[in-house]
């Protein structure tokens, strides 16, 4: 079995080793003898739905996520639209997460138009909410670091989790993240998947699931993801 | 009143040397006592400031031993507590009561953060800036930030800046300012890093991304933009023939003048150009800057060996996804028994987001014939997983919950050279180990 995962604009989205959720897409995938292949998407390239099963999303900087936004708004907003509708696996992450939604207001007042892929907003705060934070995901603790300024509102939306530990979406509600259909918004920014394989593996498997129909996924030897989550939980929870 | 503060200062310091308890704080009490007492304590010093993301503290030690190499006496911060407070504790200890400064040089090393309160109080005859890249961004946001907050520091003051001319970040600085540039004329033909970073791959005029004629790492090299013609900018002094690389020491020619650096690495190359270039700016002749550059030892675990039972342990400081690549690239060159180890630590001083690992090309360390891989710190098992995603073979994997445990490891499980990379804290913790065991003598420089 083979999946695609298309990346998008990891030079220009990669401030925080977000591409480390890549590595651990294969790497999960690759010890159960599925192959990954990874595509780059960069400025000026066509995104086709049907070949892609996994999208990566990440965040960068105000300059270089003005490039994108205006990129995939003259390249691809139809298709990777009609692939999130189509349950087509996502995970965008902090401005990558900010970019699909109906858009984002500076603390000046200036209104930023996002993708309108979903309709959750952002405002952009003075403080930046920093730091390592835990949230229940199905019961599930998820283990992440956040570091953004903006403040999130998902209104009737599902979030991903609930805030445990940390400011999620925007410190107030006590919601981190939006999950719809089969796309995963978070504010983990980093190695998101590094220190929750349970979420790495659904990912894998609602993509495989879409392409080749149920299967089922080989438990692997987890002993320092356990090992990483057991000592932080402990030293945060 | 301010004579009475350095002398209880001095006294403090002189306890905290023997009984411990951190270098920031004679310092810190003092600047509470007199918030502006630094320009007391600057007064009659010619101050050269070093600030930057990498290469702080080499470019530093560099400097010092260049001037020193003139005859004339130094004060520097060179272990690294380079906030204010640091830098006031080390101009307490080394203020002289009974005699004046008068052409002495202070040599400091200054966070990026902080430059802007120092300068509030000190005004350099030089800053030195060695380059910017992300680093601790949950401290910084984001590396624009960072430039700026130089750039304010350097505002507040009427100094000379001496900058890397291959970062395009620096190029436009204060360009009002009497300005020299160093950086690399020739391809040094370095293996390039694998995992490209995107700070300053943008023209700072128009917006467009720069070409490169050649890149010597990451963002650094010879740029130009394709679209409104900016390019690096002309250089005061500039590596002019292919340097030597060998995994101690690096021969190279500045402008034809021909020194070995005596440390391995592109990186130490642009550390030793930015000590040289502000040697430079303030009158040194090239006849010291080559003595000063070549007499300069490693200093405080920047490629620091230690002999342990027959093993050389090298200690590698990394806080940031460029200086590890770039320490990477060493380990690499060096064709004897290698073994490596990683402890990572998530301190504030570290930065407290791991995260960064992720952008380090690890990958490239799987294709060395280690025996084991020594791994610790307090996020011993983020890096342990970062390893084994990197291709490293996990059963060779020596997780060590402490120092002792390391230096068992160190002792029974590994062999020959030892590249340890270790994050800020960890650096510091581990020497302190080392020095209570014996095997390092100088706790501080």
């Amino acid at each position: 079995m083979e999946l695609t995962i298309c990346h998008l604009y990891p030079e220009l989205l990669n401030m925080y080793g977000d591409i480390g959720n890549v590595y651990i897409l294969k790497h999960r995938a690759a010890q159960r003898g599925i192959s990954i292949k990874v595509v780059n998407h960069t400025v000026g390239s066509a995104f086709s739905s049907q070949d892609t099963d996994v999208v990566l999303f990440g965040g960068g900087q105000d300059f270089e996520m003005s490039v994108v936004a205006e990129d995939i708004k003259n390249n691809m907003l139809a298709p990777l639209k009609s692939y999130i509708e189509d349950g087509g696996v996502t995970l965008a992450i902090c401005g990558g997460y900010q970019m699909l939604g109906k858009n984002y207001i500076t603390p000046e007042g200036n209104v930023i138009d996002g993708l309108g892929i979903l309709p959750h907003y952002t405002e952009g705060g003075e403080k930046r909410l920093i730091g390592n934070f835990i949230f229940d995901y199905n019961g599930y603790d998820v283990i992440g670091f956040e570091n953004h300024a903006g403040r999130t509102y998902i209104g009737d939306l599902k979030p991903l989790g609930k805030i445990k530990k940390g400011y999620g979406n925007n410190g107030e509600d006590g919601t981190e993240g939006l999950h719809y259909k089969n796309t995963y918004c978070t504010y983990s920014h980093g190695p998101f998947l590094s220190k929750n394989p349970l979420i790495a593996d659904e990912l894998i498997m609602k993509a495989l699931e879409k392409r080749y129909g149920k299967v089922s996924l080989s438990p692997l030897d987890d002993e320092y993801e356990q090992s990483a989550r057991r000592q932080l939980l402990k030293r945060f929870a | 009143m301010d004579i009475l503060v350095i002398i209880f200062c001095k006294i403090l310091s002189f306890f905290t040397n023997i009984f411990g308890g951190g270098t920031n704080l004679p310092g810190s009490v003092a600047l509470k006592a007199r918030p502006h007492i630094l320009k007391k304590l600057a007064a009659g010093y010619r101050i050269i400031a070093v600030t930057g993301t990498n290469g702080k503290t080499t470019t530093s030690a560099m400097l010092a031993s260049i001037l020193r190499t003139t005859g004339r006496h130094v004060v520097s911060n060179e272990s690294g507590a380079n906030m204010k407070s640091g830098i006031t504790s080390k101009l307490i200890s080394a203020y002289p009561i009974f005699k004046k400064t008068d052409g002495d040089f202070a040599v400091l090393e200054c966070d990026e953060a902080y430059l802007k309160y120092v300068t509030d109080d000190i005004n350099p005859e030089i800053i030195a800036v060695t380059n910017i890249f992300r680093d601790q961004l949950d401290r910084y946001g984001e590396v624009s930030k960072t430039l700026k907050m130089i750039e304010e520091g350097c505002a507040k003051t009427d100094s000379v800046l001496v900058l890397n001319g291959d970062d395009p970040l620096l190029a436009n600085l204060l360009p009002e300012r009497k300005r020299y540039f160093y950086g690399f004329r020739v391809n040094p033909d370095v293996s390039k890093s694998e995992v490209q970073n995107a700070e300053g791959k943008f023209c700072t005029v128009c917006g467009s991304p720069y070409s490169y004629n050649f890149t010597t790492f990451n963002h650094l090299g010879d740029y130009f933009c394709p679209v409104c013609g900016f390019q690096k900018p002309a250089l005061a002094l500039g590596v002019s023939a292919q340097p030597e690389f060998s995994p101690d020491e690096t021969k190279v020619s500045f402008d034809g003048l021909d020194i070995t650096v005596p440390q391995p690495g592109a990186y130490n190359v642009y550390n030793a150009l930015c000590a040289a270039a502000a040697a430079g700016a303030a009158g040194v002749c090239p006849d010291d800057i080559k003595t000063g550059i070549e007499a300069q030892e490693c200093k405080f675990g920047r490629q620091e060996t230690v002999e342990i039972d027959g093993r050389q342990l090298r200690l590698i400081l990394v806080k940031n996804p460029a200086g590890c690549d770039e320490a990477i690239n060493s380990v690499l060159a060096d064709t004897g028994e290698v073994e490596i180890g990683f402890l990572l630590n998530d301190n504030y001083a570290d930065g407290t987001d791991v995260s960064w690992i992720y952008d380090v090309g690890f990958e490239k360390l799987a294709r060395l014939d280690y025996q084991n891989v020594a791994i610790g710190g307090t996020r011993c098992y983020d890096a342990a997983i970062r390893l084994s995603v990197a291709g490293l073979n996990s059963n060779k994997f020596i997780i060590c919950e402490d120092f002792d445990s390391l230096l068992y490891a160190i002792k029974t499980n590994l062999r020959g050279r030892i590249y340890l990379f270790c994050t800020y804290t960890a650096m510091i913790s581990l020497r302190k180990f080392l020095h209570k065991k014996g095997y390092i003598k100088k706790l501080w420089y």
